[in-house]
């Protein structure tokens, strides 16, 4: 720092909310005498018109240049401020604010320890305002295309939205056909809107859109890049057809002597092995089966070859990869059914005639009959709850929020279909949440539809029918009765590979191992990583409305990121010292965003990935990474400020991560919760950002307990702080200080009462403790200052 | 969950006679508590009232309740009603409801944890048989060390039921010509350590 810190101080009286607890005049006294202060200043309302134009006339005045506003949280008027000292002229990043509002005088009423710790507040603040460094926030050019994964209704719904926009939209589709489950279904509730009709053309406009790239049978398999610019290699499995020749005439599939279940019939039906998924498969063209090809599997045939008049047939092709660059990428994987044959007793698999609801689908475009003889069956029972709302094992905890209005949509067709024919409902709950659901169920019942509550116990198969063996809930008896036809709502669970996608994509699994969004409820299609967005039932269970409006959300959350054409990265992130790194590594496994690489020669962190989290910063045994706006010297500076002089012991620091812990921290200011005021906080990006110097920084300025307050969202997951306390403890063993001076806690926003508590226990404990003998702390200062002591010690 | 339907179960269900419906006691947090911390109570507040239990369970004809009424009827605190049902003692442990129950509660332990309650409590119902066959049984191990059918058959029904005796007397002949039954009952070897053990669990239980 070349230039001499010139500080303005700007205390807020905030209309009496800091000034009837805090003597506001002699904490200006205190700080205005302080190294560096040339200017402390207090008024009524800082962050009104007025307040802001004295800061301005100060900076000018004074020509400060560096500002600490003593207010309320930052969460609150950070941007105020900072937009303030910016139109007077200065970088927004040499404001420093200290909360005293919602961290003090709120929660204190004894107004001499408030104004105590108002002024240790402040001077901690005035002290890291020395090194603070003006920052600009990067902005860095995206690429203006989208991946999207996946070929379902979700994916179909995002890329025409996207493509509608002007982007160019990739669409990677596993099988040889987009269209996923939708294509599959017959109608759809509560409208009967015939499914292939309205999917179909939605199909057609994706293929023939000039923005939109569909490349079927094919998989992403890696993932490079960072938000903005991302670099995906998809690999594309062979078809053995070729796309522009094959005009879908199907004269190879009559010829083809290999036959296999199809799979876009369940099961239920049989194709041959070159096969074209549905008639209005989207490319159409037709699939060689390299698991049943007589060529491929034992070398002999060829017959499609010679009968293809378009000469299409291309036994030559070969596994390709290729490289899409992509500004960001949108994980619509979709689900899959449960597998009932995990749940015996409903004796699936073992008789033909149970089937599961998508197999129903299947039944009725077939023409509805029994898979075992044929027949149209008459009396149909339809089991609710399959593998779902429980905590069996195998089994999913959650709803799976389709299967009750689907068989009651199944109930209704069946009565059209077989002319007085009898459906039965098992349900153990009906769940009609949508616009329209409840009347579709009020008309199931008008329509002779037997709802029955009651968990079904087993399905027994007994000759030509199958008996259902349940508890009529309601009239308190049991009942079995015979059916032609069981039809069972097996679970929604996530497709396969959704796993490894998200382990390729750097994103989270919920408990549920759907994709997780970043907030439930105000941030439902983003995930943790930037540019990476979800939809459809990728993200959890849920029907085709929902999933429509849904992809519709994401284009628009995706337009929203790419529109700009760049995007501003926050300048508070991690940055290597080359000389001093060694290439060993450690940091590179500590990074939850994978922003740390390492090449050849040197070890990289991108700054666009990098989130500052600080993780990484006191794990290096080199001390070779820092963290801007959060450097060391920032940061100790501020330690120091806060612990030394004034009020009397004990001292405590809390540490809090400055977003989630932060917010709960204020929350309990806002709702009054009174605590001791012998804790100070301090704001760091996560409490991962501490190591051993800053414990001893502390102990050795003053303090005399050290609280780490993390937020429960944050990527310094729980455990892993748990691990680094358990290792700060034992180091600080060796400086013969007691491991209960440290404790860790993490938090959710309205869990205040859970932080605040452990203030007042830890004061508590540390009060018996006893304030840190003298000695120690000038120990611990010599050793600071490069003086090795002997370690061992026993207080 | 539909707190409404139970009264209007237990109407409807007449011709097994079951006790007099009555309203959930205002202490009924008292009893879910106590059932609780019973084995295989500790989930009784997490049953969703799917009736899978009651539809598998195989002796469910001959309740007065069925099993998920029960559950029910404990989490509204109907304590009477639950310890003086003959579902409790009509249970033949199959742990059919068990295996199946979506929310893992142990229908079939809660069961017996019940029967102990009843006797405990002195409410066991006189018509029911099994609170005598428990006991009978427990006589006859205690005795022997084992199992010996014709003595606790005999000591059950003789004072009740001689004609069911009877019929029973040609069953066990037919049972005794194919080897499957003794008449004279056989000490166990070891005769001590059962004692032991017996008396020991009745100081557990005690406790």
């Amino acid at each position: 720092m070349s230039e001499e810190p010139r500080i303005g101080v700007f205390i807020c009286h905030c209309g009496g909310n800091i000034s009837d607890t805090v003597d506001v005049a002699h904490v200006k006294e205190v700080i205005g005498s302080l190294e560096h202060v040339k200017s402390a200043e207090t008024f009524e309302y800082m962050c009104s018109n007025p307040g802001q134009e004295m800061i301005k006339k100060a900076i000018d005045e004074h020509k400060l240049n560096r500002v600490v506003v003593a207010s309320c949280s930052p969460r609150m008027h950070l941007d105020t401020f900072r937009q303030a000292i910016k139109s007077a002229g200065l970088n927004p990043y040499l404001l420093e604010m200290v909360n005293i509002r919602e961290h003090c005088s709120w929660i204190h009423d004894d107004k001499a320890k408030a104004t105590g710790k108002t002024a240790a507040l402040i001077r901690g603040a005035v002290e890291r305002a020395r090194f603070l460094e003006p920052l600009t926030p990067k902005s860095l050019k995206v690429t203006e295309s989208v991946l999207v994964i996946g070929g379902g209704i979700a994916g179909i719904y995002s890329a025409l939205e996207l493509a509608d926009k002007g982007y160019q939209v990739y669409m990677v589709e596993r099988n040889p056909s987009i269209g996923g489950h939708m294509s599959q279904l017959s109608k759809t509730f509560p409208t009967f809107d015939c499914s292939a009709c309205i999917l179909t053309p939605k199909m057609v406009s994706v293929s023939q859109h000039p923005n939109i790239k569909i490349i079927t049978n094919a998989e992403p398999i890696a993932v490079k890049g960072s938000p903005g610019n991302y670099q995906v290699d998809i690999k594309i499995k062979p078809r053995y057809v070729n796309l522009e020749k094959c005009t879908a005439c199907g004269e190879c599939a009559k010829k083809c002597p290999v036959k296999k279940p199809s799979k876009f019939e369940e099961g239920l039906a049989q194709e041959k092995a070159i096969y074209i998924p549905f008639k209005q498969a989207i490319p159409n063209c037709y699939t060689i089966d390299k698991d049943y090809c007589l060529f491929l599997t034992r070398g002999i045939c060829r017959i499609c070859e010679r009968f293809c008049k378009g000469e299409a047939i291309d036994f030559e092709q070969k596994e390709e990869i290729i490289s899409l660059d992509v500004g960001a990428i949108i994980a619509c994987t979709g689900y899959n059914l449960i597998d009932s044959k995990l749940f015996g007793q409903y004796s699936y698999g073992f008789h033909p005639d149970v089937v599961t609801n998508l197999q129903f689908e299947r039944l009725m475009l077939q023409g509805l009959h029994k898979p075992s003889n044929g027949e149209a069956p008459k009396k149909v029972a339809f089991i609710l709850c399959v593998g779902s709302r429980s905590t069996a094992t195998n089994a999913c905890e959650y709803c799976c929020k389709i299967g009750c209005m689907n068989a009651i949509k199944h109930a209704l067709l069946l009565d059209k279909s077989v002319p007085g024919a009898e459906p039965w409902i098992f349900y153990t709950d009906i769940r009609a949440h949508g616009k329209g659901y409840e009347e579709f169920y009020a008309k199931a019942r008008d329509h002779h539809t037997t709802f029955i509550r009651g968990r079904v116990a087993e399905v027994i198969p007994k000759g030509n029918s199958l008996i259902v063996k349940a508890e009529d809930t309601v009239l308190g008896k049991q009942i079995e009765e015979p059916f032609d036809l069981v039809v069972l709502s097996p679970a929604l669970v996530p497709n396969v590979g959704t796993k490894e996608l998200a382990e390729m994509l750097g994103i989270d699994l919920g408990p549920d191992s759907f994709f997780l969004e970043v907030h439930h409820k105000l941030r439902g299609v983003e995930t943790k990583r930037e540019g990476i967005f979800i939809a459809g039932c990728a993200q959890g269970p849920k029907d085709v409305r929902e999933t429509t409006m849904e992809s519709m959300a994401t284009a628009s959350k995706v337009a929203t990121f790419l529109g700009k054409g760049k995007i501003s990265v926050s300048p508070e992130v991690a940055f290597l010292v080359p000389d001093r790194c060694n290439l060993c590594g450690i940091c590179i496994e500590q990074c939850p965003t994978k922003a740390i690489k390492k090449g050849k020669k040197e070890v990289t962190i991108d700054p666009i990935s990098c989130v500052g989290c600080g993780i990484c910063v006191p794990v290096c045994p080199k001390e070779a990474i820092d963290l801007k706006h959060s450097t060391e010297a920032q940061l100790i500076a501020q330690i120091e400020g806060v612990s030394k002089e004034g009020d009397t012991p004990p001292k405590v620091i809390a540490f809090i991560e400055k977003m989630t812990a932060y917010g709960s921290a204020d929350l309990g200011g806002q709702s009054r919760r009174g605590y001791t005021s012998q804790v100070r906080l301090i704001g760091v990006p996560s409490t991962g950002r501490l190591g051993l110097k800053h414990l001893l920084h502390a102990f050795a300025s003053g303090a005399d307990g050290v609280i780490f307050v993390e937020g429960d969202d944050s990527l310094f997951k729980e455990d892993q702080l748990r691990d680094r306390v358990i290792q700060l403890k034992k180091d600080l063993g060796k400086f013969g200080i007691q491991s209960l001076r440290i404790q860790s806690i993490t938090t959710t926003i309205p869990q205040y009462e859970k932080i605040t508590s452990l203030f007042d226990a830890f004061v508590e404990r540390i009060s018996k403790l006893g304030p840190i003998p003298k000695e120690k702390r000038e120990e611990l200062e010599k050793y600071l200052k490069g003086e090795q002591i002997a370690t061992q010690h026993t207080t | 969950m539909q707190p409404s339907t139970q009264p209007e179960k237990t109407e409807k269900s007449e011709e097994t006679k079951p006790a007099e419906p009555t309203t959930p006691k205002k202490d009924r947090w008292a009893f879910v508590h106590e059932v609780e911390k019973l084995p295989g109570g500790e989930y009784v507040l997490d049953c969703l009232q799917c009736g899978l239990c009651a539809g598998t369970c195989p002796t469910r004809f001959a309740m007065d309740y069925s099993p998920i009424q029960i559950m029910k009827m404990i989490q509204m605190g109907m304590r009477e009603e639950v310890l003086s049902s003959s579902t409790i003692w009509v249970c033949s442990s199959c742990y059919s409801c068990y295996s199946r129950c979506p929310r893992g509660v142990d229908i079939t332990t809660l069961m017996m944890s019940l029967r102990n309650l009843a006797i405990k409590e002195k409410v066991a119902v006189k018509k029911e048989v099994k609170p005598k066959f428990h006991k009978t049984f427990y006589e006859v191990v205690k005795k022997y060390g084992r199992m010996h059918e014709p003595e606790i058959l005999i000591k059950i029904l003789k004072k009740s039921d001689l004609n069911e005796l009877y019929r029973n007397a040609k069953f066990g002949w037919r049972l005794w010509r194919k080897g499957r039954l003794q008449i004279r009952p056989t000490k166990i070897s070891n005769h001590a350590e059962i004692l032991a053990i017996l008396e020991k669990t009745a100081k557990e239980e005690a406790q």
